[in-house]
């Protein structure tokens, strides 16, 4: 019995142990599995890290990305803000709150030096009380040479500043200006006032970068450009208003003069009018009475006696001559000759004054030619005074060209007008003379003109009534080589 | 009779000309000429009595007027900082509201100051079903984890509250909250729904739990010390390779981009926790509580993610909305809006793309459906569906809640 309960112990002892050897076995095993689970999970933790980690830098990266895009943008509003505007406090006044607020700031001012009173003047606050902003400018002035100086260095100064400087401390700065973080930048126009342009925040969870001192700068950069652009302005409109003041001066003066001219001529004009009137009716007697003594109605007169009185007759035409032409002239300019404007075909004018002429181109064996254009349009003239035109000219030609010399008429269609040119191959001007040609009583001094008489008033009044038809008249000459007259005429509209 | 709703936004500089554009704009939305209530949000720089003044007048009558300022507003067109949105509604007999508020939130001790506004707001509440709260809370966040837990023993373990808390612990401007004609500052406000008013809600932060769980060793209230026998900033200064000093530089940015979060059973997500000071010993402070035991992992998030939990949130708050809405009829015919509030640490990692969670609640709801909100420093919701059912009114950080209301 007790052998048999031995056995029992025995092999329960072995059951046992057997159990306990699995049991040791399993714990083993979960140990082994634990270990691997903390292992993995350990792992996993470190690659959470590098996750971690690398999502940070990425974030970073982002973030500054998204706040440089915005201040980009924000700076182009600004930009555009203020760069189209041509006066000082306009500038300033473009940079508005909300734009400052976009870029991460709440408070800014600026300044600019004014060398009259040697002090920095305010020319903008945001974000401040009328009473802060008269203690930051009194601080400023009161620190304006410091603060002239590092304008002058060009570079900017900000709360996270790598440079050092005597003159400015960012405590201060950010106890008198109120701000957690600032940046300062100097505006430096070309020429002009320069000054300081300051952003801040009062925000102590807004953290400036080295971006944002990048972005003042630009700012103060593009502020000092519209200031230069501003300054320059000023300078061309100041010019411009002292070139109209001194044009409206001159004009003021011609004025003046011109309606003295115009009375003097008028005056001119009345005198002539009034001498060759009283002129013309002496000379109607004078020529009246010595036709009387030459058709020796009054008795027979001795051939002595009747050459003098036909040379009385002779120059009694020629100053009835003269004194119409002047009165011609003087109704032209006056406006008191009614010109007959109708439509003329210049070609028929053409041939009848070369008929005229003809003969005394024959007796001087001249050649004369004639070349108007084909289909030339109508032009608007008075036909008597146009004949008169054309026999002064081609009268003047024949006269001053030698025998066996050539004339010629032409005319054209010329920019909305008729242009006609008479030629001559005579004996031609001297520059000197061309601008006093048309002048009344000029006559160019020239051996034809001192052996033909001549009044001196034919170009005149030819060139009152080419005038008169809205047209032009010039001349081209060359001594020895011929001359050339040309006009305009109106086209039918 | 139904619910009648309208919005009106208006970004004029002067609050007078604001606010008659604004409840211009709100009236011409609704069919209705009855206001009985109105809800305004507005940028700090338009706060004022004389803004609720003019809205009041603009309305041509006093209503219950609640609001708060915002550092931006979310608007159908995007976010914009400076402006003011008034939402009018006009409430059929078959919904009941009250409005109440408390002041001097900072001198209440505990959950006192949420049992007071609770109280008030039943105050006048008629034996009607209670549906959910709205509160906007001047208080930073542990508080308003406070004032809903008090809210929550007046006004039931099951009752779904949102909190807004508009109120940093490191912010640099004032929040105002408006009530009726008043400005009020370090108060909570809210408005009580009773009836037939069909609500859906939604909150979803978008954060992804990384690397290996670990396991808050030490912590008083929202005070954590030691994580896995170590000090606490250890932790982030294993997962950043870097400094004490250095992670203070920019521990702010680090901390709302990278928070804890707490693992929930049963919901599947995480509660976010950013931290908002580093102590001298190492400790971590926390806008709220993270008990001690709590099983926490480092979080993180993308663009994507984000977005995915304003789509989530909105498309849960729609479900939420169609489940609550009476009938069938009502499911089409009655209007609605939706109110988004959305925690201000998303823009530093949504940055410029911001806006484009506002498109995506859009889409979720549809063109016509108004939508008006404000970015806040967290909220209290319920993380889902459910979850108010089962007495989980989280706080959370950095998500971004969706309200639906419609009747």
């Amino acid at each position: 019995m007790s052998f048999l309960l031995v056995i029992i112990a025995v092999t329960a002892a072995a059951a046992m142990a057997a159990m306990l050897s699995i049991k040791m076995e399993t714990v083993k095993r979960l140990q082994i599995n634990v270990n691997r689970l903390k292992r993995s999970l350990d792992e996993m933790d470190e690659q959470a890290k590098l996750i971690v980690r690398t999502d940070m830098e990425l974030n970073k990266v982002q973030q500054e990305l998204d706040k440089r895009t915005a201040s980009l943008a924000t700076l182009q509003k600004l930009s555009r803000s203020i760069s189209g505007v041509l006066e000082v406090r306009a500038i300033f006044k473009g940079i508005k709150a909300s734009y400052l607020q976009e870029l991460g700031f709440d408070k800014s001012c600026a300044y600019l030096w004014n060398e009259r009173e040697g002090v920095f003047l305010e020319v903008l606050s945001i974000g401040y009380t009328e009473e802060e902003t008269a203690a930051i400018t009194q601080y400023i002035n009161s620190k304006r040479h410091g603060y002239w100086e590092w304008v002058l260095r060009e570079k900017p100064f900000s709360s996270i500043s790598k440079q050092e400087n005597k003159f400015l401390k960012a405590e201060e700065i950010e106890s008198v200006f109120k701000t957690t973080s600032f940046i300062l930048s100097p505006i430096l126009p070309a020429e002009g006032s320069k000054g300081i342009f300051f952003a801040g925040t009062a925000n102590p969870e807004v953290a400036i970068t080295e971006g944002d001192e990048e972005l003042i700068t630009v700012l103060a950069n593009q502020i000092s450009q519209s200031l230069e652009n501003a300054r320059l302005f000023e300078r061309a409109w100041t010019t411009q208003q002292s070139l109209e003041k001194n044009v409206e001066e001159r004009t003021h003066e011609l004025t003046v003069a011109l309606d003295e001219v115009r009375k003097i001529s008028k005056r001119k004009t009345d005198f002539i009018s009034s001498v060759s009137h009283e002129l013309r009716t002496p000379l109607t007697s004078v020529k009246g009475y010595a036709s009387i003594l030459l058709e020796e109605k009054l008795g027979k007169l001795p051939d002595a006696a009747k050459e003098r009185l036909e040379k009385i007759n002779h120059h009694s035409d020629e100053l009835v001559h003269m004194v119409n032409d002047l009165l011609d002239i003087v109704r032209i300019e006056s406006g008191k000759t009614v010109m007959k404007i109708e439509e003329q075909d210049l070609n028929g004018i053409i041939a009848t004054v070369s008929d005229l002429i003809m003969i005394q181109c024959k007796n001087k064996n001249i050649k004369l030619e004639t070349d108007v254009q084909k289909s030339l349009p109508p032009v608007m003239a008075d036909r008597n005074q146009l004949e008169r035109v054309f026999i002064n000219l081609l009268g003047n030609a024949v006269k001053f060209t030698p025998e066996k010399g050539k004339i010629s008429v032409k005319a054209k269609r010329s920019d909305g007008a008729v242009e006609v040119a008479i030629a001559d191959s005579g004996i031609g001007m001297p520059p000197e003379a061309l601008t006093h040609l048309f002048e009344e009583f000029y006559r160019v001094d020239n051996a034809v003109n001192q052996q033909v008489k001549g009044t001196g008033l034919g170009l005149s009044l030819v060139k009152h009534i080419v005038e008169a038809h809205k047209g032009k008249i010039w001349v081209e000459s060359t001594v020895g080589r011929g001359s050339t007259f040309y006009f305009t005429l109106p086209l039918k509209q | 009779m139904s619910l009648d709703i309208g919005i009106g936004l208006s970004t004029e500089k002067d609050y007078s000309l604001a606010a008659k554009e604004a409840v211009r704009m709100a009236g011409m939305d609704m069919v209705s000429e009855k206001v009985d209530m109105a809800i305004v949000f507005s940028s700090r720089d338009l706060s004022s009595i004389g803004l609720l003044k003019n809205i009041a007048l603009s309305i041509g009558g006093e209503v219950p007027l609640i609001g708060c300022s915002a550092t931006a507003l979310l608007t159908p067109h995007g976010i914009i900082k400076h402006g003011v949105l008034v939402v009018l509604l006009s409430i059929p007999a078959t919904i009941q509201t009250t409005t109440a508020y408390i002041q001097e939130l900072k001198n209440k001790k505990g959950t006192e100051g949420g049992r007071e506004l609770a109280d008030r707001l039943l105050a006048d509440f008629k034996e009607t079903r209670r549906v959910m709260s709205l509160v906007f809370a001047d208080s930073s966040t542990e508080d308003a984890a406070n004032l809903v837990a008090g809210m929550r023993e007046r006004l039931g373990k099951i009752f779904p509250i949102l909190v807004g808390s508009l109120s940093g612990n490191r912010q640099p401007h004032r929040t105002y909250l408006y009530f009726n004609h008043s400005v009020l500052m370090d108060s909570a406000l809210g408005v009580l729904w009773g009836g037939k008013l069909g609500f859906g809600l939604g909150s979803y932060h978008g954060w992804k739990p990384l690397g290996k769980p670990r396991t808050v060793t030490r912590s008083h209230d929202n005070t954590v010390e030691e994580i896995d026998g170590e000090y606490a900033l250890k932790t982030y200064e294993e997962y950043f390779g870097t400094s004490a000093a250095e992670l203070r530089k920019n521990f702010r940015i680090i901390s709302m981009l990278y928070p804890l979060g707490i693992s929930i059973d049963n919901e599947g997500e995480y509660l976010l926790r950013n931290a908002v000071a580093i102590e001298e010993n190492g400790s971590l402070r926390f806008q709220a509580d993270i008990k001690q035991g709590s099983i926490v992992k480092l979080m993180l998030a993308t663009k994507e993610s984000c977005f995915d939990a304003a789509r989530r949130a909105a498309e849960e708050a729609k479900r939420n909305l169609l489940m609550g809405l009476a009938n069938e009829s009502s499911k089409t015919l009655n209007k609605r809006v939706v109110f988004v509030f959305e925690s201000l640490s998303r823009q530093m990692l949504l940055n410029k793309d911001a806006a484009q969670e506002i498109k995506i609640i859009k889409d979720v709801f549809g063109p016509d459906v108004p939508l008006v909100g404000a970015y806040t420093y967290g909220e209290q919701a319920p993380l889902n569906l459910g979850s108010y059912y089962r007495d989980t009114v989280h706080f959370h950080n950095q998500a971004i809640s969706v309200l639906a209301i419609g009747g």
